[in-house]
Parts: structure tokens; sequence; C-alpha cells
């Protein structure tokens, strides 16, 4: 058992705490809002908050493609980002490229080839956790556009103390005063309507499954599984969220 | 992997600490001056020419002058870009950049914008466009180590010498190989392939392409005073230069074909 | 699906290899995989040939020329003197490649005269053939680089300026003491490699060629230093990846992390004989 863990069972005990300066606990995220549909001239739109932090995601398509050296056989994912204040800068670039691959991954994109479909991410409010958050925004808002997915996906980020504690979804001050953070994208669970066990793969079952993993500082392999496996269970209540928040979209809409 | 914007960084002014005292060399008049690199004076830096050094491109080329060292990518014949008008010849684009530390002080000049046009000029009249129509061949060159101040010029010759052979690395349907030699005038003297420190003292450059087989002559560009003799001499002198310089061209083109039959 | 299987099947026994290759390029890599070998002979697991050329450029204050396989990088640093900012007026700083902001060198190292003055280290990195694992050879190339990086000796000049000392100055002539005769190497402390993975199925894929890249899609990139620390676990998108797989790859990594660390000991000694 390796410190983190050792600290992690102390906290699961209740034997000690560790200061959030909102007062939360480690593992708990901060409150979730999600509003669909806002937007009148895109095909689907979402507003997605984690706490402080708001993206506004559109979707428009799919559309005929217009890019030269597109695969003719598939669909193609095209990611715009706005922030908030300022010009594009790099990192905003790599968040494109991050969004792109990941919603690439998760679209059926073989149902209409040769035509994009384009996601712009507005930026709102910037306290930690940014990418994440526009990950989920865009999720939602494909699926407000009716866009064919495979499945969903969530978003979290993990954050490593300097005195090894696993923190989620820390504000923009926790994040600067921790020794790691990782930004992981998870599978929604399946819920199949066909009857029958869930589906499963190979290796283990299908939401155990990383889609996409950045890191920002150094940490030990281990201290990296285990935010891993923290964020796994903390994305089983995103989806959750997610999930109800798209029922209740379709029962308001019909 | 970014983490945190280094934008705030890049406002920060820096500088190149140099040598405060500069020792300029004499303009020398002399005939018994010796060029800084212990060279005849019409003798041409040692060449080192390779192909396909570059295994993504459909031809490419590496070259060695000296310290100037250039490497070029030919990519196509491939559809033309933008939606450009119909054309019955093939395009040729090329495009020069220097590597940020090919100069004295970092960041790309402007002359690169200059070059890349000379270098098209030279190489269009060679090349064969009728051979693809509604295509693009693109010219795509990195050239680093001039250890030059400001003004590249110099370097010209060896960029077009080079693209040549990588375009016939590609396959590319010319007329001829294009081949290219620059004199500089120092004095009463005629220098043949100046290096930069050089250039800076000469009274006037002269710089030929040329197709050594057909022997017609592409570009000529002539800057400084000259009189009507000394061109022709130095015309004479950049031919010859450039004859030998195709030869080598020829050879090491079958060099590689032999090398990649075998 | 099983139908047009057939046909392939079918057709692949009557059409050439280098045919096949290109029209069914996935399962042409299949086959070789379920052979557990790669169309260039490597086992799945395999690395291509490295090596590491430290001062191809000489107008750089330090440089390295890195090949893996086909995939060639240049690195080259200048050096500039620059006015440190208020807040941290002991520390210089790397503009160009964002890994080292992990603290791989100290920044402190960089200072020249506290508040006044610090070296701010440009990183260049030009790709001269791409045939896959890029940021690999990339990150090869920086850190080649930097250990090759030698920096200018120099002095304050009676402006206050930093002027470099040129050759008759060293030799005694000059009144003026060079401020920086120790500091002119870097020291790491913790130096980064990186390899890249190709997921596809139950297969892991070391190092993969532009080829591979192409047609199998998920790539997973592990960053490691030398005590074996994560610097970076960099996937995006693609299939996903369990915890056994990420535990083989950084398994993998760590057995590449001491080859290239050994690579480029090697061609440090090299360059410290001539």
């Amino acid at each position: 058992m390796n410190l983190t863990m050792a600290a992690d069972f102390a906290l699961s005990m209740g034997l000690m705490e560790i200061d959030r300066a909102d007062g939360r606990k480690p593992n708990q995220l901060r409150p979730l809002s999600c509003s669909h549909n806002f937007l009148n001239r895109a095909h689907g739109s979402a507003r997605w908050s984690h706490g402080d932090t708001t993206v506004i995601a559109a979707v428009y398509g799919p559309k005929s493609g217009k890019k030269t050296n597109e695969n003719p056989k598939k669909a193609s994912v095209e990611v715009v980002w706005k922030p908030n204040t300022g010009h594009i800068g790099r990192d905003e670039k790599e968040y494109e490229i991050v969004v792109k691959r990941t919603l690439e991954s998760i679209c059926l994109l073989t149902v209409n080839p040769s035509t994009t479909i384009s996601v712009i991410l507005q930026v709102v409010d910037d306290d930690g956790g940014l990418l994440p958050c526009a990950i989920n925004a865009a999720c939602a808002a494909l699926v407000d556009a009716g866009i064919p997915l495979k499945h969903l996906a969530v978003s979290i980020c993990c954050g490593l103390t300097e005195s090894g504690f696993v923190v989620l979804d820390p504000t923009k001050s926790e994040e600067q005063s921790l020794q790691a953070f990782t930004y992981l994208v998870f599978p929604n669970s399946f819920r199949s309507v066909l009857p029958g066990s869930p589906l499963s793969v190979e290796i283990g079952p299908f939401e155990n499954g990383i889609i996409t993993s950045t890191t920002h500082g150094v940490m030990s392999v281990e201290n990296y599984l285990f935010c891993i496996e923290r964020g796994r269970s903390a994305s089983a209540a995103l989806s959750e969220f997610l999930r109800k928040s798209l029922t209740k979209r379709n029962e308001s809409n019909s | 992997m970014s983490s945190k914007s280094s934008s705030t960084t890049t406002m920060i002014t820096t500088y190149s600490p140099s040598p405060t005292v500069k020792n300029r060399q004499p303009i020398i008049k002399d005939v018994d001056w010796a060029r800084p690199d212990k060279r005849g004076f019409h003798q041409c830096r040692p060449a080192y020419l390779n192909t396909g050094t570059v295994n993504a491109a459909s031809g490419s080329a590496y070259v060695e002058f000296g310290s100037t060292k250039v490497i070029v990518s030919v990519f196509g014949p491939r559809e033309s870009k933008k939606a450009s008008m119909y054309s019955d010849i093939g395009r040729l684009n090329c495009n020069v950049s220097y590597t940020t530390f090919a100069t004295n002080f970092r960041g790309q000049g402007t002359e690169n914008k200059e070059i890349s046009s000379m270098l098209h000029k030279a190489l269009e009249g060679a090349i064969i466009l009728e051979s693809f129509p509604k295509t693009t061949v693109d010219v795509l060159l990195w050239c680093w180590n001039p250890v030059a101040v400001s003004f590249l010029l110099c370097d010209l010759p060896v960029v077009i010498s080079c693209a040549s052979l990588a375009l016939a690395d590609a396959g590319i349907m010319m007329y001829d190989l294009v081949t290219s030699v620059s004199v500089s005038c120092l004095g009463s003297n005629l220098i043949i392939d100046p290096i930069t420190e050089e250039e800076t003292y000469q009274d006037g450059s002269l710089m030929i392409t040329f197709m050594p087989s057909r022997h017609e002559v592409t570009q000529l560009t002539l800057t400084g005073e000259w009189s009507t003799p000394r061109i022709h001499e130095a015309m004479q002198l950049c031919m010859d230069a450039c004859c030998k310089l195709g030869e080598i061209m020829r050879s090491c083109l079958k060099d590689a074909a032999a090398s990649s039959e075998s | 699906m099983g139908s047009t299987d057939g046909i392939q099947a079918d057709i692949a026994s009557e059409i050439e290899v280098d045919a096949f290759r290109r029209l069914f390029p996935l399962r042409f890599y299949e086959r070789h995989l379920s052979e557990s070998v790669r169309p260039d002979a490597r086992p799945l697991n395999k690395a291509r040939d490295t090596s590491v050329a430290l001062g191809a450029i000489s107008s750089a204050d330090g440089s390295a020329l890195v090949k893996i396989g086909h995939t060639t990088m240049l690195a080259a640093i200048k050096v500039e003197v620059m006015t440190p900012s208020l807040d941290s007026p002991d520390e210089g700083c790397i503009v160009g490649f964002d890994v080292f902001s992990s603290g791989m060198i100290n920044l402190k190292e960089l200072s020249l005269i506290s508040g006044k003055a610090a070296w701010m280290l440009y990183l260049d990195v030009y790709c001269l053939d791409a045939d896959g694992a890029l940021f690999d050879a990339a990150l090869l190339a920086a850190v080649a680089a930097l250990s090759h990086l030698r920096i200018p000796v120099v002095s304050v000049n009676d402006d206050g300026r930093v002027v470099a000392m040129s050759g008759e100055h060293v030799e005694g002539k000059s009144v003026r003491e060079p401020i920086n005769r120790e500091k002119r190497k870097l020291t790491f402390s913790c130096i980064p490699f990186s390899l890249t993975c190709i997921l596809h199925q139950k297969y892991i894929l070391a190092d993969p060629t532009a080829e591979e890249e192409l047609i199998m899609e998920t790539l997973v990139t592990v960053v490691l230093d030398l005590s074996g620390r994560l610097v970076s676990l960099y996937k995006l998108g693609g299939n996903l990846a369990y915890n056994s797989t990420v535990q083989d790859c950084v398994a993998l990594t760590r057995r590449r992390v001491k080859e290239l660390h050994q690579i480029l000991n090697e061609a440090v000694s090299d360059m410290e004989v001539d």
C-alpha cells in the first residue's frame, strides 16, 4: 500500500480531513448544471458548468464537407475554441485538437461520410477544469444536435496535492498549488436496449477504459493509476447527471 | 503537451551578447590575398550531394557547400490547392525557409520571400510544366548554417542547384538539370563561389543559373559596376563551373539510381 | 461483414503482396500482428534504430540531430540575454518546449545577475523527415540539444550591458572579469524520455511508423523521467485504454528510457573525446 492509498484509506475512515478552500470533500465535485437548446441558429447547443467554470457549446452539421484531403469514407469533426478574453494561443490550439480527437472517437463517423460536424466552444468563465467542462458541453451539444454517437463520454479533472492526496475537480486556485493534475475522459456506462448482460470487452467492463488522458506535472505511475481509479468512480455520478439532464430535455420537448 | 502559457515570456526583450569591438577585415586589393577559407580565387567550395534523404517526400536532396547546408523536399505533382483556376500546364510552388538559428539574430527575415521567388524564376524555365496539367509541384526548402549577418543571397546558387537535384530525384520532367554559380568582383579580382564574409566586401556580383547540356541560361543576376569584358570573363568562369557542377549532379543521380536498382 | 471478409480473402490469395498492402492495409497489418511481427521485420514491442548526433549546427549554442528510423529531427538552441521578470528575479527561461516546465532544468541556473540579466534559451525543433513517432524524436532531440548546450562566456561592459568575451579577451588582456566562468553547462534534475505506442485490439506496437499511425489510430505517448516518474501520459481519443494496457505501455517505456539514456550518454561522451 503506497502513501497515497494509505492516506486515502485514512480519509475514507474519517480519520483525516484535508482542507479545500471551498469546504468540499476531496471526492466531491462542484455543483453541475447543464441546459440545452438555447441557441436558435445552431443545430444543437449546450451550456455546461462545473461550479464557476462555464462553457457554451454549439454544434452545426452534419453539413457538406469543405476541406480537401478529408477521408471520403468518414465524416470529419471540426472544433473551434473561443476564449473568453484575448486571442487564441498555443494552449487553445491544443485544446481544440484534444476535443476534436475525443469527439471523433465517440461519433459514428461512417453514417454521414464526407460531411463536416462543426463544434464551437465558447468559454464563459474559467475557474479550473476548463477542458473537461468543454468536453462535457460538446458531448451534450452533440446529443442535442442529434449526431449519431457510439456512446456518451464524460470528462473530469483529477489533481494530486503536494502531500499526495487525490482531489477531484479542482478550482483554478487549487490547480496552481497542485503537484500534478490529469484530465481524463471516460465512456458513459451503457444501457443496452437489448436483453442480456451488459456489454463487456475482453479486458474488463466497457466503462473502465479511458478515451483521453492528458497530464500536467510529474507524478509516480501508481499515483496516476490511482487518479484514474478515483476519476472513474466519480465519472459514474457525472454520467448519471448527463443522462438525467438529457432525459429531462426530451420530456420537455415532447 | 503544453501546460502553462508562455505568452508572458515572449514580451521580454532580449539580445544576443556580441563582442563590442569588431575587428574589421581590411578590403584587400593585393593579389596575394588569401581567401578566408584558403581557397584559390577560381576554386569552388567542397560540395557534398545526396538524394533521397527525406522518406516522406516524392523526391529530395541534401547538399553541403562548405558550411551551407540545404535540404529540399519535392512533393507532387499533386492536386492544386484551393479553387485555383483551371490551367493546361502545371504549377510550381517554391518555398524557402531559413531555420531560426541560421542567422545571428534569431527570427525569420524577409529575404526568404525574395529568394523563393528567385528560385521559382530560375526553375520555371527548365521544367516541362505541360507534363503535369492541373496539378502542383511543391518545392520546400530548409536552409541552415549560413553564418550570415543579414542578407543571405550568397546561398542562392546552392539553393537552386539543390532544388533541381531534388526535382530530378522526384522524376519531374525537365529539359535539363539547372546548375547555378556566382562570382564576386573584389577590386581587380574575380572570385568564384563567394562566402558571406567575402560578399560583404564585394564591389559587384554576378550569378547565373544554367542548363549545362543545352548551354542555356535561365536566369542572370548582376549587381554593382561591371565593364563589358569583365562580364564576359565572369560569365565564362560561371558557365565552366556550372558544367562541372552539372557533371557532379548527374553522377550523383546515376549512383542513386544504380544503388536503388541493385 | 463475414461475406466481405471472405471475398477479401479470396482476392488476397490472388493479388500481389504490395497491391494487397495498398488495398486492404488494415487486414495486411492484422495478418502480420497475428504472427507477432511487423512488415519491417520488427517484433511488436521493439523500437527502431535510434541515433543521436550532437553539434550538427555550428551557428547554434547547442544542437542535435536525432534519427529514429526514418524520422529525423533537428533541434537547436540559441541563447540570448534578457531582463528577468520582477516575480522571479533569479530565473531565466526557456521558450519552445513545454515539457521542460516540469522542472527538468533549474531556471535559477540561467541567472546571470539577480534581477538584471538572465539567459533566455530559444529552443527550435525542426522535423526534416516525418515517419511516425514525431513527439519521441522531438523530445529526444530537445534533450540532446540541451545536453550539448555550452553557454558563452560573458562579462559586463561599462554601459552595464552583458557582452560576449571574444578569443583574445579570454587570454588575459581584458580588464573585465567573466561573470559565468563555471556555469557553462546545464545540470539536469531529471531527464525525460518518451515512447509512443499504438493500441490495436489486444496488440501494443511500440514506436510506430507513419504508415502504422495512419492505419491504426489509437496512440498513447508515455513520458517518464530517469527515476521512473510519470511526466506525461498523452492519449487522444481512439479505442479505449484499460489499466492493464496503460501499465504495459509504461513498462515498455521504462525499457526504452534505459535504451535512450544509453544512446544519449554515448553521444555525449563521444563528443567530449573529440
